[in-house]
């Protein structure tokens, strides 16, 4: 407090007429522990200073030693003027300061989450608002857990160690939690107490039968479900709905009852709708977007929804929207209330189409500004158009750099030039991997696995150390390390590299692999070996017709087996070399929007594998030399959100291998395996496809008339799924969804055989976890319905782990 | 477990603050910032504080750990603003905002923050011996914002959106008329204006390939000895040509 005139004093200080003076020395009295000249450090003001008095200067000097926290009160004196000369004295007084805390009477996580909520400064004077504040934040703590009897008891001791110090013990008793035994609607005609009290989502009623029901009474919660039970009404048509009061009452110690009494109001209903403003579009053409008719109920939520954002369909401003009509307004005014009946007229202000000025990206701490802004799909120049800021928010997702969940869209409208200007808002989020496993690999024993993926790397940056925190990146391309071995018996290495816009100017992905496996037959008396080495070289592009949806890839690759004494394909050939050079295209229409957990979209890809058909021009036949085929597959996969986290996936897969001349049969080389995981297990054969049907062994679905043949693949297989997803935790840094699953499939050994309805079948559920540093990891459980013929002592239930995002 | 393992464990905060400035001293800036960390809040309203809280901010700066030092500085000046060391502490302030602004290809919400807190300085202490050095790091962030807002017009040049081009470079050129990028984006305006009417459709063409020369002739008034004259100049040589070729086709149109 400033109080300028005390009885000693002779000349007073006239409010009125604020007057400079020089300060002609400052004094601190009441301090026993705390240093004068540090004081007036605090305090900003010096000796020779020129100030106002009465002014602001000793005010903000008051403040500053008050913000120090270290004060219990502080009182500003003028002890004499001498002519210009100013005496100041600050009479001060002290309080303990607070050395520790301590709780006692609850464990050590809630000592810690309290930590965190009471704003305790050690250091910092103990007063009685200190007190009352953590008091008060404890209780809060407890309140929302639902302890709402806690007793909390701080006791103040002197430090010992430290002069002027105390210690706290805050003694906590939170006592029983108070759960909510009844909820007693009183007033409702329309609707069940049953009902309504499902409309309250977060207040329930305690009964021994709901295990996974929490009954806790949260002051805000139930706040909002106030709302949600007027909104329901609302929604009804019950448009003057009100809860007329509501009272929480102690039915026993740990019991509360809550009460609410409602006034329904009468229910309305939709008479005609007429439009105005509008000369884009008729306005029949407007009502059928709307949707709403004459005669049906009475929804002001609906009606926004379908006039602004409707997330399932098409709505009214979409449609002025998506055409560059930014200031597009529309105002839903109620004209005549007759009776139940409700006249809506629409005024509508189409307003200029908006041209896009300038576009940003703000947030991107890791990423280069070029790798998102070429994703960005709403250019300078264009017109504004909602679906393209979608569309980009969409493409900033799948990039798999950012937390989806959080990508903002935020167009500036600039009404006096007609433009818009678009920013975006991204937050980075950890996406390289690293892994660093042992397994057990059957019969060569223990292998160990190291591998590093990095999927927003700069090669750019490789030379500038200075960009090095902790790895060069930012430029979005994918580089991969991974190397697997036993030491003696089992080796294998590979790299890859790939440049999602090769030059920059065009989205031409770029992929460069090579690997290397060697695998020795342990405890063999020759010395049996199998080298496999070889590399690919893929260019991608999305295109541009049909849709830009559609990419298109052309792989050429390349694989050396170089064999001795190993009986890879039966003994006709065991020494020697094969090569296989093929060459894959592959058309895909991706559009999905999420590449973690899709909610709508579809991924339909054909892909097409060959070899160059040797045995049309030669009669070459030593079928090993170089391998021959021709393979086909087709996937498709559809998302498609049934409600809120709830996805339903459907797929179908088919997967054909030829051989170009009737004259030869089909190598062993590109087959298809299926059952189990598809992860192909120990004993992973580069050129056999491993295609995962749960609720059966690995690798054991087979049509296959020779029973000694069983272990070879099949030709041909189809599998079809159908797949509920929901999502359970989105969190970025670990994305948890539960599924259940019926899927079928087959793999045939002949075309003979081929039947696509002879289907083995299974149903189950599971889980995945998608971490940033892990990808994808899985845990299924299959039932199988159908029995294998050869395979009496398969599980029908089967457990399955697996890694990494599946495709089939 | 050593001297300062037990250093960090005892109660004395005399002791610990002796053995931090005897750290500090000898630049073992992690183990004195550890011991400060934990006296400075006890020794508030001594005369000691002041060196403490000034030290303390220091040894994240010499750890590079910019975005402490930068509020730990912060807080120091407005502690005690009649301090010796406050124009220092907010020049170091500003100079870890400084330091800690990215690549001009991240977000550059930090750079801005960094120039906000020059300024605040050079005001504050326009004759402060640091000056000098304050306004040449001004200078750097904000060449840094420039080539920023050009790099991201010149993209949609490279990815041959030349009509996004267009609007991007002449933003830019409105944005930043006195930038040492501003010759480069005015050429590059005119060269993006006759790609974009070179792949127009007939209708548009004249009316876009006219657009080509006034921004040619907007180019050659403001840099009549641009490096880029030459290329220009075959640019506008070749739009004259395709108006020519538009008269002939359709001389009703001219």
């Amino acid at each position: 407090s400033q109080v300028l005139n005390n009885q000693a004093q002779s000349n007073s200080i006239d409010y009125a007429q604020p007057q400079r003076y020089r300060i002609g020395g400052i004094e601190f009295t009441g301090v026993k522990f705390l240093d004068p000249t540090s004081l007036t450090a605090v305090s900003g003001l010096k000796v020779g200073d020129e100030i106002t008095v009465p002014g602001e200067d000793i005010s903000r000097a008051v403040q500053k030693l008050w913000d120090q926290g270290i004060l219990g009160d502080v009182d500003v004196y003028v002890t004499r003027i001498e002519g210009n000369q100013i005496f100041l004295n600050f009479d001060l007084k002290e309080r303990p300061r607070l050395s520790r805390f301590e709780f006692k009477g609850i464990n050590k996580s809630q000592q810690d989450a309290l930590r965190e909520k009471i704003n305790l400064i050690r250091g910092k004077v103990v007063t009685d608002a200190v007190l009352n504040q953590t008091r008060a934040a404890i209780r809060k703590y407890y309140a929302e857990k639902s302890y709402l009897n806690a007793k909390i008891n701080i006791v103040q001791r002197p430090d010992s160690l430290l002069p002027n110090s105390v210690v706290l013990n805050i003694d906590i008793d939170r006592g029983d939690k108070v759960k909510i035994s009844e909820i007693i609607f009183e007033g409702n005609e329309a609707f069940s107490d049953k009902k309504l009290r499902r409309q309250l989502k977060k207040t329930k009623e305690k009964r021994f039968y709901k295990i996974f029901t929490s009954s806790k009474f949260q002051r805000s919660e139930y706040e909002n479900d106030k709302q949600l039970l007027l909104d329901f009404y609302n929604s009804e048509g019950y448009r003057d709905a009100i809860i007329v009061s509501d009272s929480v009452y102690n039915v026993s110690p740990d019991r509360l009852g809550v009460r609410i009494v409602l006034d329904e109001g009468n229910r309305y209903y939709y008479r005609n709708i007429t439009w105005n403003g509008n000369y884009l579009y008729e306005d029949d053409y407007l009502t059928r977007v709307l949707g709403i008719n004459k005669g049906d109920v009475y929804n002001k939520q609906e009606l926004d929804k379908r006039l602004n954002y409707n997330p399932t369909g098409i709505d009214v401003s979409a449609l002025y929207q998506n055409d560059g009509y930014l200031f597009f307004n529309i105002d839903p005014v109620e004209v005549t209330v007759d009776g139940d009946s409700i006249d809506i007229e629409m005024r509508v202000s189409e307003g200029p189409q908006a041209t896009i000025s300038k576009v940003t990206v703000t947030g991107n701490t890791k990423t280069s500004d070029h790798v998102v802004l070429r994703e960005i799909r709403t250019l300078p120049g264009q017109k504004y158009s909602r679906e393209d800021l979608i569309r980009s928010r969409n493409e900033l997702a799948n990039l798999g750099y950012f937390d989806p969940e959080t990508i903002g869209l935020n167009p500036m409208p600039n009404p006096e030039e007609g433009t818009v200007d678009i920013n975006y808002t991204v937050s980075e989020r950890p996406n390289d991997q690293i892994s660093l496993s042992g397994g057990w690999g059957g019969p060569i024993g223990a292998v160990g696995t190291v591998g590093l993926t990095l999927n927003n790397f700069s090669t750019r940056k490789l030379l500038k150390l200075s960009e090095w925190r902790p790895l060069p990146s930012g430029d979005g391309q994918r580089l991969s390390l991974n190397v697997q071995a036993n030491g003696r018996y089992y080796q294998s290495y590979s790299f890859s590299f790939t440049e999602p816009w090769l030059g920059g100017r065009k989205r031409n992905a770029l992929t460069a692999s090579v690997f290397k496996t060697v695998r020795r037959e342990p405890r063999a008396d020759i010395d049996r070996r199998l080298n496999v080495d070889g590399g690919a070289l893929s260019l991608g592009r999305t295109l541009q017709w049909p849709d830009n949806f559609f990419q298109l890839s052309h792989t050429l690759s390349y694989n050396r087996y170089t064999l001795r004494n190993y009986p890879l394909f039966g003994t006709a050939f065991q020494n020697g070399v094969s090569n296989n050079i093929s060459f894959n295209t592959t058309l895909a229409r991706v559009s999905i929007d999420n590449p973690t957990f899709p909610r709508r979209g579809s991924n339909i890809s054909l892909a097409m594998n060959l070899t160059p058909p040797y045995s049309l021009f030669s009669d070459k036949r030593n079928n090993f030399e170089f391998v021959e085929f021709n393979k086909w597959m087709l996937d498709a996969s559809f998302f498609m959100n049934l409600a809120g986290n709830l996805v339903l996936n459907t797929r179908a897969h088919f997967g054909f291998l030829n051989n170009y001349s009737s004259k030869t049969s089909i190598g062993p080389f590109e087959r298809f395996r299926l059952g189990g995981n598809g992860l192909g297990g120990a004993n992973i054969f580069v050129g056999t496809d491993y295609i995962g049907l749960r609720g059966y062994d690995d690798e054991s679905v087979i049509n296959n008339p020779d029973p000694t043949l069983l272990n070879t693949g099949g030709i041909a297989y189809n599998k079809f799924v159908t797949e509920a997803r929901y999502l359970i935790s989105p969190n970025p840094g670990a994305t948890i969804y539960g599924l259940a699953f019926l899927e079928a499939g087959n793999s045939f050994g002949s075309y003979d055989r081929y039947n696509p309805f002879k289907l083995y079948r299974s149903g189950g559920v599971g889980v995945r976890i998608f971490m940033a540093a892990f990808g994808l990891l899985g845990f299924d459980y299959g039932w199988r319905f159908d029995d294998v013929p050869g395979r009496p002592e398969m599980k029908r239930g089967q457990f399955h782990f697996m890694i990494g995002q599946q495709i089939r | 477990c050593s001297n300062f393992q037990k250093l960090l464990k005892s109660n004395d905060v005399d002791l610990k603050y002796k053995a931090a400035l005897e750290y500090y001293e000898k630049g073992d800036y992690y183990r004195a910032n550890q011991l400060l960390e934990q006296v400075m809040p006890l020794m508030t309203g001594r005369e000691e504080a002041e060196k403490a809280r000034f030290y303390y901010a220091n040894t994240h700066y010499q750890q590079r750990e910019y975005m402490l030092s930068a509020f730990q500085f912060r807080t120091f000046y407005e502690t005690y603003p009649r301090s010796e060391m406050a124009e220092e502490a907010m020049f170091l302030q500003a100079k870890s905002l400084y330091n800690d602004s990215p690549d001009f290809e991240q977000d550059q919400t930090s750079t801005v923050t960094a120039m906000e807190s020059i300024q605040e300085f050079l005001v504050r202490y326009p004759n402060s011996q640091f000056a000098a050095e304050a306004n040449k790091m001004f200078d750097t962030l904000s060449a840094k914002l420039d080539l920023k807002s050009f790099e991201s017009a010149r993209l949609y040049y490279k990815l041959r959106y030349y009509k996004s081009a267009v609007v991007a470079f002449t933003n830019f050129l409105r944005e930043n008329p006195s930038s040492p990028y501003s010759e480069e984006a005015s050429y590059l305006r005119v060269d993006a204006q006759y790609r974009f009417a070179l792949e127009s459709v007939p209708d548009k063409q004249q009316e876009r390939f006219i657009e080509a020369v006034d921004y040619y002739q907007a180019f050659i008034d403001q840099y009549p000895d641009s490096r880029f004259l030459r290329s220009a100049e075959q640019v506008y040589a070749n739009t004259q040509s395709e108006l020519e070729k538009i008269k002939k086709t359709n001389p009703s149109n001219s």
